[in-house]
This record gives structure tokens, C-alpha cells and sequence, in this order.
């Protein structure tokens, strides 16, 4: 008798230590989470959502939290307080400078070369591989694309009696003094192209302008070379001649005046009131994500047919002439890149996950075909299976090898993006008298922010 | 002269005067329940202000970045700060501009504006809220308005000065030399607060001092000069004080019409905008909070020296509050 109630007993304490095994096997793996926090809101947290899915689908055990709707700021003030997400993501590179170089994303170099590696050259496109790097260090992983093109008015072109779209700075300046037309009073009526820091441009007019010359912002030894690479001087000179030839009659005070006045009155940027939309400018540079906008006036997902009053075309930046032969074809290709925060507790898994969406082409191609925003990925399967042929050219640019984001440094929000422009605006305002020493001026500002924030 | 003496000897009856006031019964209550009632508000201010200004004071010695821990620099903010930033040295003097100019001219505005609308017979409180109904506009949005209104090539004010014959209009917000005039303008048509304050000081002169005056024949001019103008100095310094304060502030009106423009030369770059380009676009903190106190002594000292002042020209009717 006792030794069935010794033997009940142990049969009792063995089903409750295995049920508290199992149990924690079970907490063990539903304790396997990776908390992932993305900028994205509506029907493009959806599409994020639907890829999380799948990651967790593949990965059983792993639990994923998904939050939408933050910004960088935020993400940077819970890492540096400790509890920030596992996985942030930041829409566009200009924060990969200040996230890898303040550490608050951690080095993917060992996780990438490890047995559940990733091998990010036959991946993704080359402008994506660049610009996830700051400083020579790899602390993130591209997504979606933002692809900034030349966009030109086909029926404008046309009526001018030019077929394709101009190639080289000297074919633009010959193709918008063709294209620009003057009302009555003096006033611009139609114009050819704007070389104009602050016309739409997001900002960024500097930095297509430095494209077209294949300006280099570092140099080799790291430092900022808008004062050591003549090709700066060149850019801006070029934008200023071509401002008193085209608008100016040869007076560049009289064309730049002109050109105030009439990018005060350009038409609201989202909607059919766009200048391009309404043939008020002819060609212009913009971002791939403006093309569905062109094409339907009210629209991000790309249609089958456009209903715009005007055809358009997308082509490469025109370059200078000497850079045809390596450079035409090739735009500013930035991307969406995530990162692994510093603290971590779970570093393992969220590497699994952050590779899974990287290279997700199901998430990919629903972004593109919703919103134009071309993914980094090298795979076809990450295009859309349907786009019209317009939106061709950007696969081109984002392909092209030429194709490339500026160097970005550990300088905040990409200070050096907004002090290059401002320079370019004060300099087509006719408020810098030295072009040589703001260049220089511009460079030391540069590398006292980058010195300051090593 | 007379005027003035008597403007000087001036006094109103204080309250309770010639009456006999009630006793009034002293409450005893608990200073535990005093506490209680209190706590929010102590709460609010340690966690919010007290706090805040701690750290800030400590951080304005560090090099702090946000992701890692504050590094102590000493005075290297400081240092930097006067003998480094250049756009310290532009945003200050941005600020100074904008306050030597608005401040007087708001304050001239707005008692000009209070003593207009003290005149209509009939409608006065239907024109008080037309002139006070623009302050009660949002900052941005009426920022936002002001940019469309003075845009060179379809803004109404443009079109109005080219109609009159003015054939090259200022560029206004998009030309560095006439930009902080725009800030001026919209500064002066949001000037409703202020205007309420002066037309509560205007309205509480007593008639009988400008009776006074017109019995001894004063101009209405004189009758200004010396009654009106003593009478409203408390106001004046009240309004004095507040706008140096607010100006050393300036921020929005600024960030948005910079925003919508290019402001490439930083004409409307001040100092609440260095601040905060400083701590959330370069992400310095440390030197941040080191411009941030630099703010506060400048305030301090202003406001201090014009608290000095004020014996020689505040004309209190019951004597100085600040004695």
C-alpha cells in the first residue's frame, strides 16, 4: 500500500515537473520576440504587416511586434533609453550616417558572414550596398528605393522638334533655351528647365545638381571635397551661366530675378496643378515616386494608362559632356534602410527577421506597384508582374552602376545636405560673391560637424 | 506742469477705504490638506520644469549625442559657442534685430489701435473684436497665410503696389533684406492681445484728469503727453517686459515662413531656431541646453535692466510694485 502511494506520489511530482518543463518550453519559445518599429502608416503598414507574417509563419516559435507610425526621433530616444525595438526603420539613407556612426545600429558585419549569412553583392544593387555603409561600417539593410530621374514633357519636346530627351548640361541648356517662352511683360511664361535650389526638389537640387557633374562630396581621405574637387565649381558655375543664357539674355541678375517670380508662382506640388502637369515647366528633375502623380494627377499607385494632359518620358540626369560614356543613364538612387538597435536582447532573431524582410520580394513588388518605389533587390521577382512602360527607365537608373546616393557621414539629420543647398541657393539669388570661398567655407563646416561627432 | 503733478498726486480710493471691512474669519485648515491640494502642481513642476532645468544645466557641460551617455566637456559648449559658431553670432544678432524693432513698434501699435478703438460712440465692442479676432488666429496658420499674401508673383500686397505704380516690389519673405520686415508686418497684425491690455489701461484713466486738462486748455496732443502717456507706463513696461521675454523666444513665425521659402541666407534664422536646429537636426544636445542657458541669462539680464529703469519713467498711481 505504501509503496503505491510512494509510487503515486512519484507518478504525481513527475507529471507536474514534466508539465513545468513543457510549459517552459513553451514560454521558452513564445519568449522569442522581436519588436520592430517602422515609419509606415494605412495601407503600406499593411503590406509591411502581411510580410511580418510570413516571417513569423516561417519561423515557428518567433513572435513579432509590429508598430507603425514612427519616426526617427522617436526610435532614437528609446534606444538611447533603453528600450527601444529591436529593428527600427528609417525612411530614406540620410540617417544611416547617424545611426551608424552614433551606434545606435549595431554592425551587421559578423551576422552577415555567419552560417545564416547574407550576401548583400549578389542581393541587392549596388547604390543600395553603398549607401547602407557610413564610415566603412555595414549597420543596415536597404528596402524600398527612391529613384530621382529627369522627367521631360514629350508633346513640349516635340513642338520644339526634339525627340529624346537631352543627354548632356550642353544639350539641356540648348533644349530649354528652345523650350522657354516669355509673356509679354518679360515674364517667364513656359519654362525649359530649372536648375533652382527650392523649385519642388524636396530639398535635394544640390545634390542632382553634383550628379549631372559626377561631383564627389568625401574624398579619399574622408574629408569633404566640395572645395577639393573642381567638378563643385564646375556644377554651380554651369547652373549660373545657364540662368543669364536662358532666362537672362546673357544678364544673370535679370534671369535669376525672373526665375524668383516664377518659382513663387509654381503651382501646388500633389496634384494636377504641378507645373509639369500643367506644361508650365518642360523638363525637370524629380523622384520616381512623382511619375504615377504625372500620369494620373491624384494618384501613388501606378495606372495602365495616363490621363494627363501631357505624355512624359524618364530618362537618366543629362551629364556633363565628358561623362556621357560612364555616367548617362544614372540618377540618385536612395533607399529605406533598417537597422539593429543597440541593446538588443534578441540580436539572433532579429537578424532572421530583418533579412527576411530585406529580401521579401512578395513586400517588394506590392510597394512598388502601390506607391513606385522600386526595390533594391537584384531579383526581377521583386518588380511588380505588371507596370506600364513608362515606369521602365527607373529599373534602368536604379540597374545602372553610375547610380549612387552621396557619402553619408555621421553629420545629424544630413546637415550637409542642407548646407550645400543653401549655398546653392544663395549662389542663384547672386548673394555669393565667392564662389571659391564658400566652397571652401561650405567643406570645413562639413568636417568640423563630422570631427565633432566621431 | 500742473498737469503732471496732479497726474502724480493722483490716487484711487483703495479698496475698502472709508468703509468699514468686515472681520474676516481666519479659516483653519490642515497644511497636510494644503499640501494635497497643492501636490499637482509641485509634482508638476519638479517633473517638468525643476527637473528639466537641472539636467538641461548639467547636459550644457556634456557632449551628448543621444545615444550614448552624456561625456563631460566643461566649458567646450561655451567656448565653442563664442568663439566658434558663426551662427550663434547670426542668430543673436537676428534676435536682437527683430526685438530692437518689433518691441517698440508693437507697443506704439498697439496703444495707437486700443486708443482708436476707445473713440466710437456706437458698435466699439463689434470693432474690438475685429481688431483682437487675428490674435486668436493660430501662429502657423496665420504664418502660412502671410507668406501666400506676400508672395512676389501673385501675393495681393505685390499686386497692390505694382497697381499704384511701385514697379519692382520687394520679394518679401524670398529676399534676405526685406524678410524680417514681413515677420515685422505679421507680427503687427496679430497685435489684438497686447491691443486688449492697452485699451484696459486707456479706458481706466479717469475722465477727470482729462477734464482737468482741458480746463487748463491742453492740446490734445498735451492732453496725451501728459496724462495719457504717465498714466499707461505701468502697461507699457508690463507689455516692455513680456515682448523682450517673447522675442528672445521667437521661433514659429519664423520656422514656418522659412519653411515655405528659401532661406538660404538665414535672415530669418534666430536664436530659439539655433536651439532647436541644434538638438533635433544635429542632434546635439549637450550644446543645445548650453544655448539654451545662454538664452536665459541674456533674458535675464535684459528683463533685470529694464526692472532697474523703470523708477525713472513707470508712473505707478499707487506706487511701485516693485519698490
Amino acid at each position: 500500500m505504501q509503496k503505491k502511494r510512494l509510487f503515486a506520489s512519484f507518478a504525481v511530482m513527475a507529471l507536474v515537473a514534466g508539465s513545468l518543463v513543457a510549459a517552459s518550453g513553451v514560454a521558452t519559445a513564445a519568449t522569442r520576440t522581436v519588436i520592430v518599429w517602422a515609419p509606415y502608416t494605412g495601407g503600406n503598414l499593411d503590406m509591411w504587416n502581411a510580410a511580418i507574417k510570413r516571417v513569423e509563419a516561417a519561423n515557428p516559435g518567433l513572435s513579432i511586434t509590429s508598430v507603425g507610425n514612427i519616426d526617427m526621433a522617436k526610435s532614437l530616444a528609446a534606444i538611447n533609453a533603453g528600450n527601444g525595438p529591436d529593428i527600427s526603420v528609417s525612411n530614406g539613407n540620410g540617417n544611416v550616417g547617424w545611426f551608424c556612426g552614433s551606434g545606435a545600429w549595431q554592425k551587421l558585419n559578423v551576422l552577415m558572414a555567419g552560417k545564416n549569412g547574407l550576401d548583400v553583392k549578389k542581393t541587392f544593387n549596388a547604390s543600395a550596398n553603398a549607401s547602407a555603409i557610413s564610415n566603412n561600417v555595414r549597420c543596415a539593410l536597404p528596402l524600398g528605393s527612391e529613384v530621382f530621374g529627369f522627367y521631360s514633357n514629350k508633346d513640349l519636346l516635340a513642338k520644339a522638334g526634339f525627340k529624346n530627351p537631352p543627354k548632356t548640361t550642353t544639350e539641356l541648356l540648348e533644349y530649354s533655351k528652345k523650350l522657354t517662352t516669355f509673356n509679354t511683360d518679360g515674364s517667364i511664361k513656359v519654362a525649359g528647365f530649372l536648375p533652382w535650389a527650392g523649385y519642388y526638389g524636396f530639398d535635394m537640387d544640390s545634390m542632382w545638381l553634383g550628379q549631372m557633374f559626377g561631383a564627389k562630396w568625401y574624398g579619399g581621405d574622408q574629408k569633404a571635397a566640395f572645395a577639393s574637387d573642381p567638378r563643385w565649381a564646375k556644377a554651380f558655375n554651369w547652373q549660373k551661366s545657364f540662368i543669364a543664357n536662358v532666362y537672362g539674355g546673357g544678364d544673370f541678375d535679370k534671369g535669376s530675378k525672373l526665375l524668383i517670380k516664377f518659382v513663387a508662382a509654381k503651382g501646388g506640388e500633389w496634384g494636377t496643378e504641378h507645373d509639369f502637369m500643367t506644361g508650365r515647366v518642360a523638363m525637370k528633375w524629380d523622384a520616381n515616386w512623382m511619375g504615377p502623380m504625372f500620369c494620373t494627377g491624384d494618384d501613388w499607385a501606378m495606372a495602365d494608362k495616363c490621363t494627363a494632359k501631357y505624355e512624359f518620358t524618364i530618362s537618366g540626369f543629362p551629364v556633363s559632356p565628358e561623362l556621357v560614356a560612364t555616367n548617362y543613364g544614372s540618377g540618385v538612387v536612395g533607399q529605406a534602410q533598417m537597422g539593429i538597435s543597440k541593446g538588443s536582447k534578441n540580436v539572433k532573431d532579429a537578424w532572421t527577421v530583418m533579412k527576411a524582410l530585406a529580401t521579401d520580394t512578395k513586400l517588394a513588388s506590392a510597394w512598388d506597384s502601390a506607391n513606385g518605389a522600386p526595390s533594391s533587390l537584384l531579383s526581377k521577382d521583386a518588380r511588380p508582374a505588371k507596370y506600364p512602360d513608362w515606369y521602365q527607365p527607373i529599373y534602368d537608373i536604379v540597374a545602372n552602376p553610375a547610380s549612387a546616393y552621396h557619402v553619408v557621414k555621421n553629420t545629424g539629420e544630413h546637415q550637409e545636405e542642407a548646407l550645400l543647398q543653401n549655398l546653392m541657393a544663395s549662389w542663384q539669388a547672386g548673394d555669393t560673391p565667392n564662389l571659391k570661398s564658400a566652397l571652401s567655407d561650405l567643406a570645413t563646416k562639413v568636417n568640423q560637424i563630422v570631427a565633432r561627432n566621431s | 506742469m500742473q498737469l503732471t503733478k496732479a497726474v502724480a498726486s493722483f490716487s484711487p480710493r483703495k479698496r475698502g477705504e472709508g468703509a468699514l471691512a468686515p472681520a474676516r474669519k481666519k479659516l483653519k485648515v490642515p497644511y497636510l490638506f494644503i499640501f494635497l491640494c497643492m501636490s499637482p502642481w509641485i509634482f508638476g513642476i519638479i517633473i517638468f520644469t525643476a527637473y528639466p532645468m537641472v539636467a538641461s544645466f548639467y547636459q550644457s557641460f556634456t557632449k551628448f549625442n543621444l545615444i550614448d551617455s552624456p561625456e563631460w566637456v566643461g566649458l567646450e559648449n561655451f567656448h565653442r559657442m563664442f568663439f566658434e559658431d558663426s551662427d550663434f553670432w547670426l542668430a543673436l544678432r537676428n534676435t536682437v534685430w527683430i526685438s530692437a524693432i518689433s518691441i517698440p513698434l508693437r507697443i506704439a501699435f498697439a496703444m495707437f489701435t486700443a486708443w482708436v478703438l476707445t473713440k466710437p460712440k456706437r458698435g466699439s465692442s463689434i470693432y474690438r473684436t475685429i481688431f483682437f479676432l487675428p490674435s486668436m488666429v493660430p501662429t502657423v496658420a496665420a504664418s502660412m497665410v502671410f507668406t501666400y499674401i506676400f508672395n512676389p508673383a501673385y501675393g495681393p500686397i505685390n499686386r497692390g503696389l505694382e497697381a499704384i505704380g511701385i514697379k519692382d516690389p520687394p520679394f518679401w519673405f524670398m529676399d534676405p533684406k526685406w524678410s524680417k520686415w514681413g515677420l515685422i508686418l505679421l507680427g503687427l497684425w496679430g497685435i489684438g492681445d497686447t491691443m486688449i491690455i492697452y485699451l484696459a489701461g486707456l479706458l481706466d484713466v479717469p475722465k477727470s484728469l482729462y477734464e482737468a486738462a482741458s480746463l487748463e486748455g491742453a492740446t490734445q496732443w498735451q492732453s496725451f503727453r501728459y496724462v495719457t502717456l504717465p498714466m499707461m507706463t505701468p502697461v507699457i513696461f508690463f507689455s516692455f517686459v513680456t515682448g523682450v521675454i517673447g522675442s528672445f523666444q521667437y521661433f514659429t513665425q519664423a520656422y514656418v515662413a522659412s519653411g515655405q521659402v528659401n532661406d538660404y541666407s538665414h535672415a530669418m534664422y534666430f536664436y530659439a531656431t539655433h536651439i532647436y536646429f541644434t538638438a533635433f537636426r544635429a542632434y546635439e544636445m549637450g550644446y543645445a541646453s548650453a544655448l539654451a542657458w545662454v538664452l536665459l541669462v541674456i533674458t535675464l539680464v535684459c528683463t533685470l535692466i529694464i526692472l532697474k529703469t523703470q523708477k525713472r519713467w513707470v508712473h505707478y498711481p499707487n506706487g511701485s510694485l516693485f519698490k
